[in-house]
């Protein structure tokens, strides 16, 4: 670089800026502006849309799909066009590369013009790397399969909801749907065995949370229970494992208070003269004392419960439920703990409370009813007035 | 001199004969700049988003607990639990993409309009450390969440650096204190991202600054440029 083209360069720059603007307001004002609305737009962002909520890490959770951070998303794109073992060359040779040269670029660039006219080659290439970047982007996002996710539980209420509708699948069948223990009954293998509460003081007073969930995942083996954690070939990832410790704890030990804003509402009320409908009542009543055994893979005469039209339908010996009529009702029949030739009183291990029996007989005397409105017709077509559906 | 300087006008130049606040006036605000546009805009948008990062952070730490027993609850606190927690987390990884995105059409604007030419030749090759600077703060921060996708997406990420024969695998283990993603790998993203990496982006952007407004911004060049 020549020193006449310095001096030519500076007399031009001096000129401009003579004839130029102040920095402070003009420029200044024009900063402001876009930083401010930069601002507003993540407050906005922040406010609207939030940030994603995502499940704990799972390390043995194999099936989950891999994304980078999506600047990222075009150079993960880029290797899946190279050769497996070139790969290195598209990850990091050719990365490196490109920020070297760009690195170096004011000595590379020998051309000493300024306007992009004058640098058709070197804008050219910039604009067809931008284009390639952003064409690969959009390529990565539309054929990334979408991940599969859980709910994610985030408050407490969440994590305690989950958490019983876990224990109630994974654990009520052995343990008993308030973890009372007692005799294990039609679960292969363990029939007979005696187990003893695990909602006991005794309990609760001396394992600690890391202890529960230590059992869960990894089992008591030697003593039958199977592990359920991913790690050992269970089910359960870390979230789901800590929802029910989070559960059992919140639930069981007495020591624990509830904080005000986590109450959750329990088992369903229902009034005297109120007609009960399966999504209020029937449902979670179904999900804490049922599921564990009436879902797909266990012994269950094919009697599945985990949807209203299976309640209804399912089973080697449908009808089991004859809505109008519950004496005649296999269902009713069970839980009233009648031994029948084809199967043992439901649930085997111990009756249901009589309040609870009292909902499943009303709920089939009326006409199994899916939802709270038909519940309420059905009360108004009875006589008296539909009185207001409890909020949950 | 008749009048008596009011309160105020006696701390300012009391504050000026000490700190020279006439002079740092003339030389950054007071200064006459050359015509320019809105894309000159993109620099101090970046300035203000790497501002905010650094301030939205730092209320972040203060619950943030960089271990794998606690990250993920503590983020999930910041998000439940602490009032505006919500709000800074949420700036915080929005302004993230934002920064990368304004860094990368800075770059672009001075790239178009040859500013990184004489005599700015110095600006630009801070301006690629500051890019590349930026990039690993959202790589690091990426894994502090410890969710799944921060997991499985420095997995993948930590094993890409890897795959150059011979020397990969070690820097597949520098990167993540060890052959797996463990609690080594968490605290030492943890100590790039909070401070190697933002300690010399603050440097590196003094720098900048300094160049910026020594050699003047540059004039939008005209076709005979
Ligand atoms: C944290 C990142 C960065 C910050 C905070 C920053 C900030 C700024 C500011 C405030 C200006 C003056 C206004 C403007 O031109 O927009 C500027 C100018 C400049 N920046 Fe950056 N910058 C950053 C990254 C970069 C990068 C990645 C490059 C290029 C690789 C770069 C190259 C330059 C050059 C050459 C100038 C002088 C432009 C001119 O005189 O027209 N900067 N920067």
């Amino acid at each position: 670089m020549n020193e006449e083209f310095k001096k030519k360069y500076w007399e031009r720059y001096l000129r401009l800026k003579h004839h130029g603007v102040k920095f402070y307001p003009d420029v200044v004002y024009k900063d402001l502006v876009v930083s401010f609305a930069l601002f507003l737009l993540l407050v906005g962002l922040a406010t609207f849309v939030g940030v994603k909520p995502e499940p704990p890490v799972d390390p043995n959770d194999t099936s989950y799909i891999p994304r980078p951070e999506w600047y990222f998303l075009f150079l993960f794109e880029f290797l899946k066009f190279i050769p497996g073992e070139l790969e290195w060359v598209g990850a990091v040779v050719i990365p490196g590369l490109a920020i070297l040269i760009l690195f170096f670029l004011p000595f590379l660039d020998k051309n000493p013009y300024r306007h992009w006219s004058k640098r058709k080659m070197g804008t050219g290439i910039m604009t067809a790397i931008v284009i390639a970047m952003v064409g690969l982007t959009i390529r990565a996002v539309a054929t990334t399969p979408k991940q599969e996710e859980g709910p994610v539980a985030l408050t407490l209420t969440e994590q305690i909801a989950l958490g019983q509708e876990l224990y109630s699948i994974h654990c009520a069948e052995c343990h008993g749907p308030d973890g009372e223990g007692g005799e294990i009954q039609g679960v292969e293998g363990l029939e007979g065995v005696v187990l003893k509460p695990i909602n006991s003081q005794d309990e609760m007073y001396t394992r600690s949370d890391q202890t529960l969930y230590n059992i869960i995942e990894y089992g008591q083996q030697d003593l039958g229970m199977p592990p359920f954690g991913r790690a050992y070939g269970g089910e359960l990832g870390p979230a789901e494992i800590k929802a029910i410790v989070t559960f059992m704890r919140y639930t069981w030990d007495d020591r624990v208070e509830l904080p005000q804003e986590a109450q959750v509402g329990g088992m369903p009320q229902l009034g005297p003269d109120e007609v009960p409908s399966y999504d209020e009542h029937v449902e979670p009543l179904v999900k804490r004392y049922c599921i564990s055994c009436h879902r797909p893979g266990k012994k269950n005469n094919n009697y599945l419960m985990t949807s209203y039209d299976e309640v209804l339908h399912s089973g080697d010996h449908a009808p089991v439920i004859i809505p109008g009529d519950p004496d005649n009702s296999i269902f009713v029949q069970l839980i009233r703990r009648q031994e029948l030739d084809f199967s043992r009183p439901m649930p085997p291990t111990k009756a249901l409370p009589d309040d609870v029996v009292d909902i499943f007989v009303r709920w089939i005397a009326a006409g199994a009813p899916k939802t709270a409105e038909e519940a309420d017709q059905i009360q108004a077509q009875q006589g008296g007035a539909a009185p207001a559906t409890p909020q949950p | 001199m008749t009048q008596k300087p009011s309160r105020t006008q006696a701390l300012y130049a009391w504050l000026d004969e000490r700190l020279g606040l006439t002079t740092i006036n003339k030389l950054v605000l007071d200064r006459k700049v050359p015509k320019v546009n809105w894309w000159y805009t993109l620099g101090s948008a970046t300035l203000f988003l790497f501002i905010l990062q650094v301030v939205t952070g730092i209320f972040l730490t203060v619950y943030y607990v960089p271990t794998p027993d606690h990250a993920y609850d503590s983020v999930n606190y910041i998000m439940q639990g602490v009032r505006f927690g919500w709000l800074v987390r949420g700036i915080h990884h929005w302004g993230a993409s934002f920064m990368v995105l304004f860094v990368f059409l800075h770059m672009l604007r001075v790239f178009y309009m040859g500013a990184y030419k004489y005599p700015r030749e110095l600006t630009w090759m801070i301006g690629v450390l500051l890019f590349v600077l930026t990039l690993g703060m959202g790589f690091t921060g990426y894994l502090l969440p410890w969710n799944q996708r921060a997991y499985w997406a420095t997995t993948v990420g930590t094993q890409i650096a890897g795959t150059p024969p011979i020397i990969g695998p070690w820097i597949t283990r520098i990167l993540r204190g060890g052959e797996e993603i463990s609690a080594l790998t968490l605290s030492r993203f943890f100590a790039l991202h909070i401070w190697m990496i933002p300690g010399l982006m603050a440097l590196l952007i003094a720098v900048h600054l300094y160049l910026v407004i020594r050699i003047g911004i540059s004039n939008p060049p005209s076709k005979d440029e």
